[in-house]
């Protein structure tokens, strides 16, 4: 692992402005992305992971903005605040104009792969026509050559019979072999970073082995760096090298992903362990966690986890826990959340523990209610 | 190949309603009040025998069923048999006054595209701006006036007070006025023809217009929103491309169907604006041949303008399956 990484994301804060508050989607996350290595973003629906993701490429949809941290690429910024003479907070000159992300980063540096197969391509073009489009506009390719790389990625993502299928339309195509063409549009462009949301959640449970299979494999020929946004933790630990848990927009645990699951240091992580069905458990020995995950418009005090956390005590609604290094595993730090660890030493010890706070659960839950959009 | 079958297929299905629609027709201008003898001879000396003689002559004297039959088979060659008022073949009137009709409703879905897909592209993409507002208060003015009310005002304004349009009538390019004859005269009849055109064209049209205005801007901004837009912005598709492309094109199905399904709006507001700009057309045609109880000419007409709107669906339907690859043309595939 070389000491620069390929994507630095330092504090990033992405906010929606909507009518019935502003909603703290992303709320000061910080995380690296090494090249050659597959990042896992896990959490639950409405966590802040696709919104984080999207941030990556400034492609937050209105009334979202990113209002807060850094994001740097290669050495180039993404995105960056300074404060000015008047001591309000504006972008620093060294960001990047929006016509040089499109340009620059989406498609031939960064890449992304969406959740939804049946609903990504568009369905009045032709599967290779949308495929041909995008390399010739990233990788600068006329249209013959563009067409031959088209078939040639189809193949290599084991769509058989490219050369006929690139003239279908998507509709005639399954939605793993959607999949598959949506991988392919993904690695024809070549990029250095692959952004995966959710790809495997829409399609059955055989069709996900084997595209997580293929990326696997295409990943280790072509070495392209991924980040897998997913709320199914198997699949982490399939194909994860390192991994973010991610709770209300916060990262509450950062671990190498052996060392997430045998040394886990979050209660959050920790129940989401419980809740995943084992064959060595039987259906009554699920734990799922208890409550819903509030709307990120009111979140909770302290630490944002506490009003369904099992090991809650009273100072765990006082203070907000950073995430900080709790462990090591080899060089590599183990970092969390959560105020139990030695590393916070704020009386976690002396406090009183206290019950899970259902009423504020309600509460939350009829915030989310008339909060409208679910943002994930 | 499969699109010609599927074509066929169409034109087939066609003709239970063409069947259907000339025996509604039949019977309604058979059996609707007024007798068409005792129209014609109005004001006249008459005795039971000349009655008698005239239906007769127009096979008014059999029974009911019999008429259908040998109009039906007139039909098949091509004869509507004779107007009573006129004097003259039905088809014989219908093929003089089916050109300016064609031309105005034409000229006015032209109009109505040319003008609305952009406005409502427009105003898709600047949701909720002042120009958003301005097309809402359009396709709403649109919407809620009668194209005949629409064409008296226009006549008023452009005609009348301004004189600087034509009020009524209009200029046949195939069938030009001596005047404009020779190669000189084409430009002028040209120039002609759009001047007679304009304020029939703008009556008949401002519906169409309003109506596929505001499907435009609906279905734009669902395409807006539609995860293949969301994936060629991540792909650094250029804004301008995703909307005159990638969104446009999904968004221009439901337009199909509109011009299609309202192709009968059209030619019934045709009527009204022929007779507004009394322009000799099927319109005008019509509304004479109801008032004076010419019931050949009422059928003909009316079975015509039928065809003419089940030709219209039928292109639709073809163009729909032409347009949108997802459209499967009717067997199993």
């Amino acid at each position: 692992m070389s000491s620069e990484p390929l994507l630095r994301v330092e504090n990033l804060k992405t906010q929606f402005f909507t009518e019935t508050g502003t909603v703290r989607a992303v709320d000061g996350i910080s995380f690296e992305v090494y090249e050659g290595e597959i990042v896992g973003l896990v959490g639950e629906s409405g966590a802040g992971k696709s919104v984080a993701s999207m941030s990556l490429l400034r492609l937050v949809e209105s009334p979202g903005e990113i209002v807060d941290g850094e994001i740097t690429y290669k050495g180039e910024t993404i995105f960056g605040l300074e404060e000015g003479p008047d001591g309000d907070l504006r972008e620093r000159d060294d960001v990047l104009s929006n016509e040089e992300i499109r340009t620059r980063i989406r498609g031939n540096e960064i890449a992304v792969i969406f959740q939804d197969p049946m609903e990504s391509l568009n369905p009045v073009f032709t599967v290779g026509g949308q495929l041909r489009e995008f390399i010739e506009l990233n990788r600068g390719l006329s249209e013959d050559e563009a067409r031959l790389e088209a078939v040639d990625m189809l193949r290599e993502v084991g769509i058989p019979d490219p050369e006929k299928r690139y003239d279908e339309y998507p509709h005639q195509f399954s939605g793993g072999m959607r999949q598959r063409v949506l991988i392919a549009m993904a690695l024809a462009c070549e990029p250095s970073l692959i952004i995966a949301d959710e790809p495997t959640t829409a399609l059955d449970v055989t069709v996900e082995g084997q595209i997580i299979d293929l990326v696997d494999e295409l990943q280790q020929k072509y070495g392209t760096s991924f980040i897998w946004v997913t709320h199914d933790l198997g699949v982490v630990a399939e194909i994860c090298d390192r991994v973010n848990v991610m709770y209300l927009g916060e990262i509450v645990e950062q671990a190498p992903v052996d060392e997430l699951f045998y040394d886990t240091k979050h209660p959050y992580t920790d129940a989401l362990l419980d809740s995943i069905p084992r064959p060595d458990r039987t259906v009554e020995d699920l734990e799922p966690i208890e409550g819903v995950m509030p709307e990120a418009i009111n979140p909770p005090s302290g630490c944002r986890f506490h009003p369904r956390c099992p090991d809650a005590r009273e100072v765990c609604r006082r203070v907000h826990p950073e995430n900080r290094r709790v462990a090591f595993a080899g060089d590599e730090p183990h970092r969390a959340a959560c105020v139990k660890h030695d590393a916070f030493d704020v009386g976690y010890d002396e406090s009183v523990p206290i019950d899970p706070e259902p009423e504020l659960m309600a509460d939350a839950g009829s915030a989310s209610a008339d909060g409208g959009e679910d943002r994930e | 190949m499969k699109l010609l079958k599927y074509a066929l297929f169409r034109l087939l299905q066609a003709i239970p309603v063409l069947i259907g629609i000339s025996i509604i027709t039949f019977l309604l201008a058979n059996l609707g009040p007024g007798d068409p003898v005792s129209l014609m001879l109005q004001g006249q000396e008459h005795d039971e025998e000349l009655v008698r003689a005239i239906e007769q002559r127009y096979g008014l004297d059999k029974p009911l069923h019999e008429r259908y039959v040998t109009y039906m088979a007139g039909l098949l060659q091509g004869d509507f048999g004779q107007s009573i008022y006129y004097q003259r073949p039905v088809s014989d009137l219908m093929m003089d006054r089916i050109g300016p009709t064609l031309l105005l409703v034409l000229s006015a879905y032209a109009f109505a595209l040319v003008t609305a897909i952009p406005l409502g592209v427009v105003a898709a993409n600047r949701r909720n701006e002042p120009t958003d507002h301005l097309s809402r208060i359009v396709a709403l003015v649109g919407v809620s006036t009668p194209s005949f009310w629409i064409g008296i005002v226009l006549i008023l304004i452009f005609a009348v007070k301004l004189g600087w349009l034509p009020s009524s009538g209009l200029v046949y390019p195939w069938r030009p006025p001596d005047a404009y004859r020779g190669i000189d005269g084409h430009l002028e009849l040209f120039q002609q023809t759009i001047r007679h055109l304009l304020l029939p064209m703008i009556a008949l049209g401002t519906l169409q217009m309003a109506t596929i205005m505001r499907v435009e801007r609906t279905q734009m901004i669902e395409s807006l929103q539609g995860e293949y837009v969301k994936l060629a912005r991540a792909y650094g598709v250029p804004e301008r491309t995703i909307l005159r492309k990638h969104a446009f094109q999904v968004a221009q199905l439901p337009i199909i169907t509109i011009v299609g399904l309202n192709l009968s709006t059209a030619l019934g507001g045709a009527v009204l604006t022929e007779t507004v700009f009394n322009i000799n057309g099927m319109g005008l045609l019509f509304v004479n041949a109801i008032q004076r109880n010419d019931y050949q000419l009422v059928m003909g007409v009316t079975i015509v303008l039928g065809t003419l709107f089940v030709i219209g669906v039928i292109i639709t339907d073809i163009s729909y399956a032409y347009v949108d690859p997802r459209v499967t043309y009717g067997e199993s595939e």
